[in-house]
């Protein structure tokens, strides 16, 4: 019998970079994914992924899932929109540092304020990769590219930290190369009811390698609950620039808020009777 | 019998509520009325104004002369009493003391008087605001002495607004889901369907921009939402790039586009005809789309439900264009609007099976692909839809033809221009009332696809030597170019308006006139 997982596979083949750290990201999320369906927390068919526009992106074609590949910084309305349509299914957004923080900012900074029940998940390799490394909102100072041959000076902003103000209800960080922790992080995510954060550290092996250094100072956090200053202080360790230190990894902060469909009583109604408006009798 | 009254005062100080409390009492005497909303972009203070239009008859039009002024200050009577006609009257809200708010109920009282029409119809009107507003009914009904007699008519008539129209329509249509974002002239079909969600089961959703409002109705209707969304000028150039998905994913989209005049911010509280254009080729790339422009209310509600079952039917982009005339004038009609059409969602949505679309090009399953073959493909599927789409119109009204049929004249327009052309046709010989008249009109009600029957119609008016004129709320005739463009015919007579105020009926009657 085939695993759950490997239901989750599809037979497209994979155009990322050879030992990209996608690779790894899609691992961790196949893992987590078949582990919550075996667990029965969800069915493989109420699963509906969004994906913008980048290398990231590519994950909706390696993914059995149903799915929308959407426009470039709308994974977050266009995933609000489905979670809308049919409150029943679990939605997980991919997006990139490009997507979400450049093009898609205007969308990240209310997320936390309507606390759609979705996670979004921002691969985060601090360039611009699929059009050739230019600098995103988080490239460190100095980073040279085709656009920038003098290298990058402007500073780097700090989603967690914006995350944090923004007030989003889950927020966390991975790191790509760990699959395990990645893959336990994303199902606390995905259990969380409200809108859950989840940057990962990816280095990009053609256009950012400094970002194999910052992988190395990696340590895992202790996961923080509601506490604010704490989350605060751990979103301050690292700057996205300081390529010295220790970078935390893991669940910064989570807190309970009504979700979207707990504030909406007819979305409350259709998850009660589990459809979604489709089919809806009136 | 017609008359044209103009309520003037300050923003904010009630004006509304004098011509919807007048035109309640008439519509429920059995007259038909049309009001025109004149309003700066303010909240308080300036100079707003109304003109209610009154007749036995069908009426959906103002003229420029006026038959009686309500003032409710100075400046109305500056600006406006070289529009009064010879007899007209004059109602002065100075007379009044020490009504407060209740003073726009006892202007209202003092109109119905003048126009002869009983004390109770009136109290039964204002009874829900209580024993105050009652008392200032009666002072004001009692400070005028009767003008005119406007006996009771036995005709069952409705008032409503273009948005209201529209709202309707949605609902009719089952909408589940409508994104907005506030932007005049739309925001009043985003507040109707507020005001219509809870009884009607549906929800408003009021995003961070229209970027998101588009891009979420999308999502929406991916996951088995009806869904709708709805802006003007603006914001519709930001809502672009999901058009253009749509035309990728194919997945139904309803857009409502309420015009605004000139570019850019433009003049928000006013009215043109001018986005034909950009509503018929906003959006990358070759895709169909259906779009419709209703003329009155009753046509909103019918054309709102028929593009939600041709959006849903072909999994297309549809659209609905309007402007402020049409989105706020308030018409009233005796037609109850065509049977509603059943929208339903046949395609298999998440949850159901796994369902996979794509902005990249894609296969049948929702992969992306590169392959030239399938580029090919879909592009053609892409325009066989559009064929398809073009059959399935035919069964709806595309086109409307008022008055004599072979009436030696010809005149075409769209949207908001309709009631106030057949107005001036009536008020020239009558032809839409008898249908004998030197004059037909042509409504184009789909700009997309277009009717053949255009083609048709202005063939057989030249060859009888008769004239063929386009009339537009704009500067420079959209409509007659896109005919231009579908069938190489170039209309000479333009009757074009664009200084941001609709047409008067009596201004137009002399445009029509003086084409020879």
């Amino acid at each position: 019998m085939t695993s759950t997982k490997e239901r989750l596979r599809t037979d497209f083949e994979i155009t990322w970079c050879p030992g990209c750290y996608n690779f790894m990201i899609l691992e961790s999320v196949k893992r987590t994914l078949a582990k919550l369906i075996d667990e029965k927390f969800t069915k493989q068919e109420d699963i509906a992924i969004v994906a913008g526009i980048g290398c990231h992106a590519k994950i909706f074609d390696y993914l059995n899932v149903s799915g929308f590949y959407g426009l470039h910084g709308r994974v977050i309305p266009i995933a609000t929109g489905i979670k809308l349509g049919n409150p029943n299914l679990k939605v997980i957004g991919f997006s990139g540092d490009g997507d979400a923080y450049s093009e898609g900012m205007e969308h990240f900074i209310h997320a936390g304020r309507f606390n759609t029940n979705m996670t979004l998940v921002v691969h985060d390799n601090q360039a611009f990769a699929l059009t050739t490394g230019q600098p995103t909102p988080t490239t460190q100072e100095g980073y040279k590219s085709k656009i920038e041959p003098q290298g990058e000076h402007n500073t780097p902003i700090n989603p967690i930290k914006l995350a944090l103000a923004s007030g989003i209800t889950f927020i966390a960080r991975a790191n790509s190369n760990d699959i395990e922790n990645t893959a336990r992080i994303l199902e606390q995510a995905i259990k969380h009811n409200g809108f859950s954060f989840v940057e990962i550290i990816q280095p990009c092996l053609q256009f950012n390698t400094d970002m194999i250094e910052i992988g190395k100072l990696t340590y895992k956090t202790e996961d923080n609950k509601d506490d604010m200053k704490k989350a605060l202080s751990l979103a301050d360790e690292w700057d996205y620039n300081n390529k010295k230190g220790k970078i935390p990894v893991g669940i910064f902060y989570q807190t309970q808020k009504p979700s979207l469909d707990d504030k909406w009583n007819l979305l409350s109604e259709l998850k009660k009777k589990k459809v979604g408006w489709k089919n809806l009798k009136r | 019998m017609k008359l044209n009254i103009l309520i003037g005062g300050k923003a904010g100080q009630g004006i509304n509520a004098v011509s919807s409390i007048v035109s309640a009492v008439l519509s429920k005497q059995g007259y038909f009325t049309f009001n025109y909303r004149d309003y700066p972009s303010l909240i308080r203070g300036g100079h707003n104004f109304n003109v209610l239009s009154v007749s036995d008859e069908k009426i959906g039009s103002v003229e420029s002369r006026l038959d009686g002024i309500i003032a409710m200050d100075e400046n109305t009577i500056k600006k406006h009493k070289n529009e009064l006609k010879k007899n007209g009257f004059m109602i002065e809200s100075e007379k009044f003391e020490n009504l407060g708010r209740n003073l726009n109920i006892a202007l209202a009282g003092a109109l119905i008087k003048i126009l002869g029409i009983d004390k109770q119809p009136l109290i039964d009107e204002v009874n829900r605001f209580g024993e105050e507003a009652i008392k200032a009914a009666e002072k004001g009904f009692s400070s005028e002495k009767e003008k005119f007699k406007l006996k009771k008519l036995n005709k069952n008539i409705v008032i409503m607004t273009g948005s209201q129209g529209v709202a309707q329509g949605a609902v009719n249509s089952g909408i589940d889901i409508y994104f907005g974002y506030p932007m005049t002239p739309a925001t009043p079909v985003l507040h109707e369907l507020a005001s219509l969600q809870e009884k009607n089961k549906f929800i408003v959703f009021l995003s961070e921009n229209e970027i998101a409002a588009v891009n979420s109705a999308i999502g929406a209707s991916f996951s088995g939402a009806k869904s709708m969304t709805g802006t003007s000028g603006g914001g519709f150039d930001l809502m672009t790039e999901a058009l253009s998905l749509q035309g990728q994913t194919e997945i139904p989209l309803v857009v409502y586009l309420a015009s605004r005049p000139g570019p850019s911010t433009g003049v928000p509280t006013y009215s043109m005809q001018d986005d034909l254009d950009v509503a018929l080729r906003a959006g990358h790339g070759e895709f169909p789309r259906i779009v419709i422009a209703p003329g009155d209310a009753i046509e909103c509600i019918e054309k709102t439900n028929e593009s939600f079952y041709l959006s849903q039917k072909f999994n297309a982009l549809s659209m609905i264009l309007s402007d402020k005339h049409l989105a706020e004038g308030e018409f009233a009609s005796d037609r109850k609007p065509n049977k509603t059409l059943k929208v339903e969602i046949k395609r298999k949505v998440p949850g159901e099976a796994i369902v996979k679309t794509n902005s990249y090009e894609h296969d049948e399953k929702g992969n992306t692909t590169e392959e030239a073959e399938i580029i090919k493909q879909k592009a053609e599927k892409r325009l066989k839809k559009y064929e398809e789409i073009k059959k399935e119109c035919r069964r709806f009204q595309m086109i409307k033809i008022y008055g004599n049929k072979n009436a030696k004249n010809l005149i075409i327009g769209w949207g908001s221009t309709k009631t106030t052309i057949l107005d001036a046709i009536d008020s020239i010989d009558s032809g839409i009332k008898t249908g004998k008249g030197n004059y037909k009109f042509l409504q184009v009600l789909y700009l997309k696809p277009l009717s053949d029957e255009i083609r048709k119609e202005i063939e057989k008016t030249e060859k009888a030597k008769g004239k063929v004129i386009l009339i537009e709320n704009n500067l420079t005739g959209q409509l007659g170019r896109l005919i231009r463009e579908k069938t190489g015919i170039s209309i000479k007579n333009r009757i074009l308006k664009y200084d941001g105020r609709p047409f008067f009926v009596d201004e137009l009657k002399e445009e029509i006139q003086k084409i020879k």
